[in-house]
């Protein structure tokens, strides 16, 4: 296989700045694609190079496989990451790529295949001997085939989208009277986030933990796991917080799901990273849940406990290097991960896009901020609301619960609403400290996680917003007075601007 | 100068609070001494660059943030955000002037952020039950249902299924 020299990103914000990190590590050129609405976004400011690949709504932009391409044909790029989302689980971009000679840094396209498209995935899974949730093993043609099926199945189901991921085009169904506009819902925003509405059901399990395992398989037949990823602080079935190890797993179960895993990658002849997701009941059962052949969001907590990058990782099996080591390997102390979104819990968590007036983002001792975002950036709203993710490390579960939330104190973001605050309620929530949450965890506890005052903050909070006020006020009479005195004062504005910090003037 | 105001605010989170009078004196290069509920606070209050604020009250040590627009400021302190609503006298007299009134019952749905309309639901005349979709609106990769805020019929709709909005744009008069 040849050499890598020249990576391009089919992706943005975070996840693209982080792949071009490593790649520059490495000593590899970068090439950004960006769409007309992401023009002064990070990742095109970060890469060596950069590329319009066309109007802000993906579907004309980041997902046209032949602007994507042209591209890397233009800039001479020899390999593509894809990132998370996007392009990154379509098998028809993969053979694009085979057929245009350029390294895709994933799977084979057969591999996505079997794993890509859930319904496949399951009916593969079956045979390979690995436990499934009931459901069903092909997407529905019609709203009324699908309410048969949830009729013999029961409520309640979840709806998912057939080539989705991330929460997105999936929902919850309690009744039968409900089924129609979430059928609807489901496939429209199925349709606009991966291009293919085809839509399955699956029963709901109660009260579950949704844990997921790292694999990686090299072209030479290799498959390891690198342990479990906790993922069930979830809302809307999108992942809020990330740890590793899971606190409800034991190393017997650990290597028992991971052994199955590797199986399962095996079985589809993998190769790359890629993570088998698992839903675990109270009884600790495990199911198949899906695979999704890519790196994902919360990769960080896995890199934080086995020390491995990886994107680097990545790249050296794209370029059919073998696994580094073949042998599964301890977790080493404990990592948490945050999401920080643009979006205001207090309202239904809208997404909150607009211009970040000031940031200040944590730093210390063994803190990570991957973010796509910058003072003075506007935050589009044509994509994900995600703007960073924050992932701490400690020796110990409970020493990572205090880094985190010391870590969450510094985070300053202004000019948008964030979901910070949560962030710091829910790991603070004695349920979470205790480390036994479920994926209705978040739902539940929604209402205590929007935050409980602290009187003797609100009343420092008060002489502050007073001072501030007689602060501003004092300042705007000086102006006035100022200007009223025509610059007979003798003094230039930027001299007495020079004075004193408080004359510094708020943006 | 005046250099002795009072001001008078009001905790967001508090729905039907009472605003909490908060007298500030000059006491000059940075040193303010406020009072509240009876006891009197001497502050030192240093603005840095960017608005940041590093404030001292009686040895404990703040590093305040503001954020916010006209007389609404969110101040963050110490991982926690607090919003009020805060004006001096002079200021509640010239909003109490300013205030209007919206004719009773009449409840406007307006976009919450800038997006497209996916959906319209209803049209003029319809009767809608309170919580009933009326709009969706999508931003984000997600999309969002505006619900009726009460019982009635919808007097106007001004939301096109695939028109672009921007955020706080009427959409939807429900009387």
């Amino acid at each position: 296989m040849a050499k890598i020299k020249k990576v391009l990103v089919a992706n943005r914000g975070e996840i693209a700045v982080r792949v071009m990190r490593t790649c520059r590590e490495l000593g590899l050129s970068t090439v950004a694609v960006f769409s007309e609405a992401d023009r002064s976004a990070l990742h095109t400011r970060y890469a060596d190079q950069a590329v319009c690949v066309g109007p802000p709504p993906s579907r004309e932009s980041y997902l046209v496989q032949d602007h994507i391409l042209d591209a890397a044909r233009r800039t001479g790029a020899d390999a593509i990451h894809p990132g998370y989302g996007f392009l990154s689980e379509n098998a028809g971009f993969v053979r694009a790529c085979d057929k245009a000679g350029l390294t895709f840094i994933g799977p084979p396209a057969s591999a996505m295949d079997a794993m890509g498209e859930k319904t496949r995935a399951r009916a593969n899974m079956v045979k390979a001997g690995v436990p499934v949730v009931p459901g069903t093993e092909a997407p529905f043609a019609s709203v009324d085939e699908a309410k048969a099926f949830a009729r013999k199945l029961g409520y309640p189901i979840m709806l998912k989208a057939a080539g989705g991921g991330g929460g997105k085009g999936m929902r919850r169904v309690e009744k039968e009277g409900d089924l129609e506009s979430a059928w609807r819902a489901a496939k429209s925003e199925a349709m606009s986030a991966f291009g293919n509405d085809a839509v399955y059901l699956e029963k709901f399990l109660d009260e579950p933990h949704h844990v997921e395992i790292q694999i990686f398989g090299d072209s030479h037949g290799n498959v390891i796991h690198l342990n479990e990823r906790e993922c069930s602080a979830q809302r809307r079935n999108q992942k809020v917080v990330e740890e590793t190890p899971s606190p409800i797993i034991t190393s017997q179960l650990r290597a028992a799901m991971g052994e199955v895993a590797v199986r399962a990658a095996k079985s589809v002849g993998y190769v790359g990273a890629g993570t088998v997701e698992f839903l675990v009941d109270s009884s600790r059962n495990f199911y198949f849940l899906e695979m999704n052949t890519r790196l994902q969001v919360e990769h960080p907590v896995t890199e934080w406990v086995t020390g491995i990058d990886l994107v680097a990782w990545q790249l050296h099996v794209a370029q059919g290097g073998v696994l580094p080591f073949l042998e599964p390997i301890s977790p080493r102390g404990h990592s948490i991960e945050v999401r920080v979104y643009a979006e205001d819990p207090s309202t239904n968590f809208m997404p909150s896009p607009g211009r970040i007036q000031y940031l200040r983002v944590p730093s210390g001792p063994f803190v990570r901020d991957d973010s796509g975002v910058y003072a003075g950036y506007t935050v589009p709203n044509f994509y994900d609301p995600m703007i960073s993710k924050l992932s701490v490390w400690a020796p110990t579960r409970a020493e990572a619960l205090a880094r985190v939330r010391r870590a969450l104190d510094e985070y300053v973001v202004k000019g948008i609403t964030t979901n910070i605050r949560y962030l710091k309620h829910l790991v603070e929530h004695p349920l979470f400290q205790r480390g036994n949450y479920d994926t209705g965890f978040l739902g539940r506890e929604h209402q205590r996680l929007l935050g409980e005052e602290h009187p003797e903050l609100v009343k420092a909070a008060l002489i502050a917003a007073a001072v501030h006020a007689h602060q501003l006020s004092e300042k705007q009479q000086a102006q006035v007075a100022g200007l009223s005195a025509g610059g007979t004062s003798g003094l230039s504005p930027w001299r007495t601007a020079g004075r004193r910090l408080t004359g510094w003037k708020r943006s | 100068m005046a250099r002795k105001t009072t001001y008078f605010a009001k905790n967001l989170a508090q729905k039907n609070g009472q605003a909490t009078p908060v007298e500030v004196e000059s006491l000059g290069n940075g040193l303010y001494a406020v009072t509240l509920d009876g006891h009197r606070y001497e502050v030192d209050s240093l603005v840095l660059p960017h608005g940041a604020v590093s404030m001292i009250v009686e040895d404990d040590s703040y590093n305040v943030d503001f954020d916010g627009k006209g007389d609404e400021v969110a101040v963050l302190v110490r991982g926690e955000v607090v919003r009020f609503d805060i004006a001096d006298e002079r200021r509640i007299r010239l909003r109490a002037a300013a205030a209007t009134f919206q004719a009773e019952g009449k409840q406007t749905v307006s976009a919450p952020m800038p997006g497209k309309i996916v959906k319209v639901f209803v049209k003029v005349g319809d009767l809608v039950q309170e919580g009933q979709g009326l709009v969706v609106v999508e931003a984000m990769k997600m999309e969002n249902e505006l619900k009726a805020p009460k019982a009635g019929k919808v007097t106007e709709v001004h939301a096109k299924e695939g028109t672009a909005v921007e955020n706080g744009a009427k959409l939807i008069v429900v009387e």
